[in-house]
């Protein structure tokens, strides 16, 4: 071997060796995270005083899907944090909703730095609880006493029987109606319909006037992701409904296939918006607030902001058949695996834990302020309440069955994509309902949500 | 001294920072992917080794064909119509008076500096089908029936987001061939036009043949970024609706991501770079094989 070719080879291995420590893992200085001394300048502090002083640091994943999520940061939490906790210091990061923010999440755990506190979401909640990242609140909560500031405490609890996040109970209250503006009606002579039929009538008779029907977020599937899909089946079988949620039946149930077929028929008479499969969430708020279309198909979240139109109510989605009566069965949104959580790796699980608890009531003060119903009690005298929340409350207290949500208790992240995907699809009028039907139906079965 | 640069030795010395920083950056980040198209990963955690189950699963979905043909679609918008047009638009450019070169010039510099995001958006404003302004010209010419909801109808849907890929780009090509146009010497149009060439005969018989260095440049960057066409994608219709606008990127990212099947987005991403090297490399062989100099 001459001494070119052991130079060559000199030169390679320093090169694999450079590669192979540049790119090493270094656990310890990827998650340690230094106390922070906010009073290093003052010269005369004693030791003691000194370690008093040091911020405890925590990163916050938030979901930040609207004006709800926003005020609540601005108003709430930003304001009400350096009071409660003058010893942290908070790094915020906003984290979107939905797959983003699930998808920012799994990245996160992806790269070993998943932030201390975060929104969790049913969406992706199996995988991060198997790869152990998400800390069990219920001895927590329950030593704090905080368990006890909820109306329902055994709501909060996963099927295995622990805590994993808390929120302020308002997701319980949250579910599909439609919105409607009053005044619109009575100029088109319409009324509210009491079953499909009679809306699909309605619908007809407002296109006929130029009034763009239903508006409703249609971009990536959201409204038949998360609606659409379970009041169209349960309009016409309630049981039905029940029984998807807990996975008794399949797709190819005829009740579900005619709840999937309700959909095309709507995208194909024209109930919707032009463009529906491409209208993203605040789009279709804005075209209705600003009364382009007469009826907004939309969970009641958006109830306290719609009261302050004078004209606008609302109704329960009509009946498609004798199975079903309107006062009588509700879908809710709520879930337990949706609110604030703890990473079990974080450094400093009792501020994270504080932090929790903090985080779900200062939700809790701000739907409170806007007239929602609660779980999670704040100890403020109950406020009066809007009309047309009065009207929500009697109603949806009045319900005899409760159904949860499929698109939070039945689906893992890939079902629940696909269902978006093809759903976008058949609201474009050019899908049938049997191509969704074949394929969803396959999904469903490779469905791993029911294997934990 | 050129004797000693040329020897093995001091080529090694000198390869070597450039092969280790792309070592590094470029081929050091594809092992973990490569190992992770072979493995089911649910994002959170490895599932265990599936060997080539994953590209057998992806190719098998109707979603990764109508992905593909989809690229292929904004490669073909790309290359045969923007580069031509964008062609045209340099040689316009260059017999202009210099004060209307430079307003084509900043016009057509503009779009390419701004946020594909912004540009998306203008552009879903554009097409939205009620008040949109599409629209809108059609039904004000009378041709209500040409209207139609441009980016959720299955035929237009593509076309419509191609459209405004080029519409941005299409300037800035221009841009980077006019500046090649430019460092053809003068004399050689001069000798052209006393022989009596017209301007078509001097752009096809001068102009373009000198400029292959330049149109080789401006066709790997172009078709490398349509292969790459995710943004305006994302932007304007999530890929919808359903997957009838997805991109073969944005499948990767919807199956790695939002179907929490990592393996197989990974298998997509390694399936993707091969088809990049191969057009690289058809691009390299076949277009401007011979060196220039003038």
């Amino acid at each position: 071997m001459n001494k070119k070719s052991r130079f060559q080879i000199a030169t390679l291995l320093l090169s694999v060796m450079l590669v192979a420590t540049a790119c090493s893992s270094n656990n310890s200085s990827s998650t340690t995270t230094e106390p922070k001394s906010t009073n290093s300048s003052t010269a005369n502090q004693t030791e003691d005083k000194k370690g008093s002083d040091e911020k405890v640091k925590l990163r916050i994943m938030t979901i930040t899907t609207d004006e709800n999520r926003n005020n609540i940061m601005e108003q709430f939490i930003k304001p009400n944090l350096a009071k409660e906790f003058p010893n942290l210091e908070v790094e915020f990061e906003p984290g979107g909703g939905g797959e983003d923010l699930a998808n920012k999440i799994k990245t996160y755990n992806a790269s070993g730095d998943m932030p201390d506190v975060f929104w969790s979401d049913a969406g992706f909640f199996t995988a991060l609880n198997q790869a152990g990242n998400i800390m069990d609140l219920t001895d927590s909560i329950t030593e704090s006493g905080f368990i006890n500031k909820f109306k329902v405490p055994e709501a909060l609890k996963h099927i295995d029987g622990k805590i994993y996040s808390l929120n302020s109970g308002a997701d319980t209250y949250f579910t599909p109606v439609i919105f409607y503006h009053k005044d619109i009606f009575e100029e088109a002579g319409v009324t509210v319909p009491q079953t499909f039929d009679e809306f699909l009538n309605v619908s007809k008779t407002l296109k006929g006037k130029g009034i763009v029907p239903v508006a409703t977020p249609g971009k990536d599937g959201w409204g038949p992701q998360l609606y659409m899909l379970q009041q169209m089946i349960q309009i016409g079988d309630p049981q039905a409904m029940i029984d998807l949620v807990n996975n008794n039946i399949d797709f190819e149930h005829p009740s579900v296939v005619a709840g999937v077929e309700r959909i095309e028929q709507m995208a194909k008479e024209g109930v919707f918006a032009d463009g529906i499969a491409n209208l993203d969430y605040g789009p279709a708020v804005e075209m209705f607030t600003s009364k382009k279309s007469a009826m907004l198909m939309m969970f009641t979240w958006e109830l306290p902001n719609l009261a302050k139109i004078d004209t606008v109510d609302f109704f329960p989605f009509p009946s498609a058949s004798e199975q079903y009566d309107s006062n009588k069965v509700v879908q809710f949104w709520g879930s337990p695996l949706n609110g604030y959580a703890v990473s079990s790796k974080t450094e400093h699980p009792e501020e994270a834990l504080k932090l929790v608890e903090f985080l779900a009531m200062q939700d809790a003060l701000y739907f409170e302020s806007i007239g929602s119903a609660i779980s999670l009690e704040t100890g403020n005298a109950p406020g009066e309440l809007e009309p047309l929340m009065k009207k929500y409350l009697t109603w949806y207290n009045g319900a005899e069955v409760m159904i949860p949500s499929l698109a939070l208790n039945s689906v893992d992240s890939r079902t629940s994509a696909e269902i978006a995907t093809y759903g976008a699809r058949i609201l474009t009028g050019e899908y049938p309902a049997a191509d969704f039907i074949k394929q969803i139906n396959q999904v469903w079965k490779e469905n791993t949500w029911f294997e934990n | 001294m050129n004797k000693h640069f040329s020897t093995k030795m001091s080529i090694t010395i000198f390869v070597t920072p450039a092969l280790l920083i792309f070592t590094i950056f470029c081929v050091y980040p594809l092992l973990p992917q490569l190992w992770m198209s072979l493995h089911n990963h649910n994002g959170f955690q490895n599932l265990g080794f599936v060997g080539l189950d994953n590209y057998l699963s992806v190719i098998k979905t109707s979603s990764f064909w109508t992905a593909h043909k989809n690229t292929y679609l904004i490669l073909a918008m790309s290359v045969l119509i923007g580069l031509p047009i964008s062609m045209c638009f340099a040689l316009f450019i260059d017999i202009q008076t210099t004060k209307l070169r430079r307003f084509f010039k900043t016009a057509a510099m503009f779009p390419a500096i701004l946020s594909v995001v912004v540009i998306s958006q203008i552009w879903v404003a554009f097409y939205e089908p009620n008040w949109g302004l599409f629209n809108s010209i059609l039904r004000s010419i009378g041709l209500d029936s040409l209207t139609r909801s441009w980016l959720t109808d299955e035929k237009t849907v593509m076309m419509s987001i191609g459209l405004t890929f080029l519409w941005q780009y299409i300037g800035l090509n221009a841009i980077l061939l006019y500046t090649g146009i430019k460092t053809i010497p003068k004399n050689y149009y001069e000798a052209a036009l006393i022989d009596g060439a017209n301007f078509f005969q001097i752009s096809t018989r001068i102009t373009i043949p000198l400029l292959q260095e330049v149109i080789k440049y401006v066709l790997i960057v172009s078709s490398l970024g349509s292969m790459a066409f995710y943004a305006h994608v994302r932007v304007m219709t999530a890929g919808g609706p359903g997957d009838l606008s997805r991109t073969v990127i944005y499948q990767m990212y919807y199956t790695a991501f939002d179907t929490s099947q990592f393996g197989k987005g990974t298998a997509i991403a390694v399936i993707f770079i091969l088809q990049c090297l191969i057009i690289s490399f058809l691009i390299q062989r076949f277009v401007a094989r011979e060196k220039l100099e003038f």
